[in-house]
């Protein structure tokens, strides 16, 4: 790396961004909903994931303690 | 005079990175070729002796290596280009970098010579050469040294820059490194005043339910000490990486005090099929279990709300149009998709194993292996290519010739993952037990599992070719004619926190609470032995 | 004095996110009170039987010495089973049971940490030395099961495992000592 180039430790802090507020604003009043939507499906589809494996699979097997 | 400290931290980081992923092409050699003898088509190649060398280092170099290493590198990235300062302390940082290589050739030197058989997770009273405990406890040494330089940045950050929130990726950082100091405590302990004293010879039993009790204090927290980075890759550098905004900047200081307090005291939710502790102390931990899945579930929620900002901006329309309007090409939004599908099959096996009884179904089979391997190997290390990529040009001032096969490398990467680790699931459930060097295919039971198995070692292919094309494209970085234009890396908050409470500030409130819940959980447990040891076992020298 | 357009999205971010928070709330307190439940209603528990012994001197005499090892059903109809795990074997090396009927198995260990599973059951425990290791299950189909040792105890750990015979409850016939050994095929 040469002497005269800039080093990574030479970025600001927090340097302005290519978002522009007006867009940004816009956006927002939609936001979260997909993001809802779809964590919140995968969530659903995990529980139902659990509660089949716990008595399709688990509970047949027999009480164990 | 010499060199400026800046220019030395980009040499300190790289040589951390390349030491973390030379280990770590090292060992998915050694991977792919465990999984070829204990398949049908490798079932005469090999001695036992010669696999369990290998998953010794095959762990070893994963779990301690490649995850250390890397790990202090970003650290040190990130305290230098977050808090835009000088690293404090460089010749400490190098001075730890050297002891931790020595700590690796010992370790590696000691497996290699068959002294150390005892895998990654090396349970007394099976005792090793003393030189692999060493090695381990240099590694572990080194990590303390990084921890406190973290500490020490961020506080010499906070007097100059007073009531100004700490910049999230160094505040996550540290949450992390305070994580490590709380939770390296139980190997430690195990080590030094257990299997050392074994393995020198100094004692001749061991009490086993005190050292396995131990090391699951550190078991737990070990790999949320890997993880963090991942998450922070989520929070600070995914949304600018696919152009948008951080969600919450709150949610996400958020996110890593819960880990830093609900990962330390459950590491007991790994031996819940252990005869030395009885249903109470099982259940607490499984109850604080519970409680650390929730930083991961509120993860998922405020970084896909962050994508959903970038796709949005990009023009993406309805439920899920903004989805298909991220910038996919890029390497970081690629990886962030395919890290989340990992979280997800990764996060449904956790769930599995932590539900109290249910353990039983699936402890010390190949459901575990399957788990792990997608979770880490999968989520967490597939993020750890995309930092790389991503810091790779800020540490040598060249870019990538072209994105094109970092793409196919992150692809191949989760097609093998997948295809490896999810017959191993069917398999965990049929009863498929772990580390075993060669199964007796004549058997009807085993005999039904040789296909699934052999499909497995496909996946394990894949991902042995992925990871020579990672390290393929890093040399293509540091030969390439392209500049690197100095751009920002760290993603804005939707709304840059002018001013945070102390609370999420700092982490003298949660040390406290830290405490508390490990006197809750680990109190008993641990103490019980101190007043009443268990009937000591033999210590076995392993050769 | 209205907010700003700022301050609104502020707190409508933190008011997702608590309404996420609380979703995700419900899911796990959903997850463990159905653990809950079923541990206390169905006995779903781990093994929850804390009982020390000494490993150096088990095999010698008491409840592990190798004459008592194997299935044994008492006077009042209660059936254990006793069997060692030691490098590199299971003593005895094939275990009958009885199908449909409530067993109660003990292992204990005079080396090194081992484990076991029995396929297609829930019987699960590790096998530490110092403790005895106890678990109690129905098993609710006959046939041959795998019993192999599912934790890494050394070299020979791969061939280290013994087979579980669930026999109906004809096959099932204690001699006069209450012993039952497995059925010859």
């Amino acid at each position: 790396m040469q002497s005269d180039e800039s080093s990574a430790a030479d970025s600001k802090l927090e340097v302005a961004d290519e978002v522009d507020e007006t867009a940004l604003a816009s956006v927002m009043r939609t936001v979260p909903l997909g993001a809802a939507v779809l964590a919140g499906a995968t969530v659903a589809l995990l529980v139902l994931g659990y509660l089949l494996i716990y008595t399709l699979v688990f509970i047949p097997r027999g009480t164990v303690g | 005079m010499g060199e400026s400290p800046v220019r030395n931290a980009e040499r300190l980081c790289l040589a951390h990175f390349w030491v973390a992923f030379g280990a770590f092409l090292f060992a998915c050699v050694l991977g792919a070729w465990q999984m070829w003898v204990r398949s049908p088509l490798g079932a005469k190649i090999g001695t036992p002796g010669d696999y369990f060398m290998s998953v010794t280092a095959h762990g070893v170099s994963m779990a301690y290596v490649l995850t250390t290493f890397f790990i202090m590198g970003f650290g040190y990235f990130v305290a230098v280009t977050a808090l835009n300062r000088p690293l404090p302390g460089w010749i400490w940082a190098w001075g730890a970098f050297w002891m931790g290589i020595l700590g690796v050739v010992l370790a590696l030197i000691s497996i290699g010579s068959g002294q150390a058989s005892v895998l990654f997770t090396f349970y007394p009273p099976l005792t090793a050469s003393v030189w692999f405990y060493i090695g381990l406890v240099l590694v572990v040494a080194a990590s303390w040294v990084w921890c406190v330089l973290m500490l020490v940045a961020m506080h010499a950050w906070k007097v100059d820059n007073p009531g100004r929130p700490v910049p999230l990726a160094m505040f996550a950082t540290v949450a992390n490194a305070v994580m490590w100091l709380w939770t390296t405590v139980g190997v430690a302990v195990e080590l030094l005043f257990q299997v050392i004293p074994a393995s020198l010879g100094l004692v001749q039993t061991i009490d086993v339910g005190m050292s396995r009790t131990l090391f699951s204090w550190t078991l737990h927290a070990i790999v949320y000490f890997w993880l963090i980075p991942a998450y922070i890759a989520f929070y600070t550098l995914a949304p600018r990486a696919a152009g948008g905004r951080l969600y919450s900047d709150t949610m996400g200081r958020l996110t890593f005090i819960l880990f830093l307090i609900y990962s330390l005291p459950v590491g007991m939710h790994h031996l819940l099929m252990d005869p030395e502790h009885g249903n109470g102390t099982k259940f607490i931990q499984v109850l604080l279990t519970a409680f650390v899945a929730a930083p991961t579930l509120l993860t998922i929620f405020t970084i896909t709300a962050s994508l959903e900002i970038a796709g949005r901006l990009r023009g993406g329309r309805g439920l899920f149009g903004w989805i298909a309007a991220l910038p996919w090409e890029r390497p970081m939004v690629l990886a962030i998709g395919l890290a989340f599908v990992m979280l997800g099959f990764g996060g449904f096996g956790g769930i599995i194993n932590m539900a109290y009884g249910m353990n039983a179904m699936v402890h010390n089979t190949s459901w575990v292996t399957a788990h792990f391997h997608l979770i880490f190997g999968g989520s967490v290390v597939i993020m750890y290519f995309a930092i790389a990529y991503e810091i790779w040009p800020r540490l040598t001032g060249r870019d990538h010739l072209s994105l094109a096969p970092l793409r196919i490398q992150l692809w191949l990467w989760f097609i093998g993952m997948m295809v490896m680790t999810l017959p191993w699931h069917w398999l965990g459930l049929q009863g498929q037990w772990r580390r075993v060097a060669n199964f007796n295919y004549a058997d009807p039971i085993i005999a039904a599992w040789g296909p699934w198995v052999v499909v497995s070692l496909a996946g394990g292919i894949i991902l042995l070719i992925s990871a020579l094309l990672f390290i393929r494209n890093l040399v293509a970085l540091h030969r390439s004619d392209v500049r690197a234009i100095a751009k920002p890396l760290y993603a804005l908050a939707v709304h840059p926190p002018r001013r945070v409470p102390a609370a999420l500030n700092g982490f003298g409130l949660w040390n406290v609470l830290v405490l508390v819940l490990m006197i809750l959980a680990y109190g008993f447990p641990i103490a019980q032995f101190v007043i009443e040891p268990s009937p000591a076992a033999i210590v076995h020298r392993v050769r | 004095m209205s907010d700003t357009p700022h301050e609104v999205h502020e707190s409508r971010i933190l008011r997702t996110e608590l309404l996420w928070a609380f979703g995700v709330g419900i899911f796990v307190a959903a997850s463990l009170s159905m653990i809950v439940f079923t541990a206390l209603t169905l006995n779903v528990n781990p093994p929850s039987n804390v009982e020390r012994i000494d490993p150096k001197t088990l095999h010698l005499s008491g409840e592990f010495a190798e004459q008592n090892l194997g299935t044994t059903v008492f006077g009042d109809g209660t059936v254990i089973v006793r069997a060692i795990a030691t490098q590199f074997m299971f003593v005895p090396q094939c275990i009958a049971v009885p199908a449909n009927r409530r067993v109660t198995l003990r292992f204990a260990s005079p080396d090194v940490i081992h484990g076991l599973l029995i396929t297609g059951t829930n019987v699960n425990t590790m096998v530490v030395p110092g403790f005895v290791a106890q678990v109690h299950t129905e098993f609710t189909r006959t046939g041959d099961l795998l019993m192999p040792c599912h934790e890494f105890c050394g070299q020979g750990h791969s061939e280290m495992w013994a087979t579980v015979q669930v026999l109906p409850v004809d096959l099932f016939k204690p001699g006069p000592d209450g012993r039952v050994s497995c059925a010859k095929r």
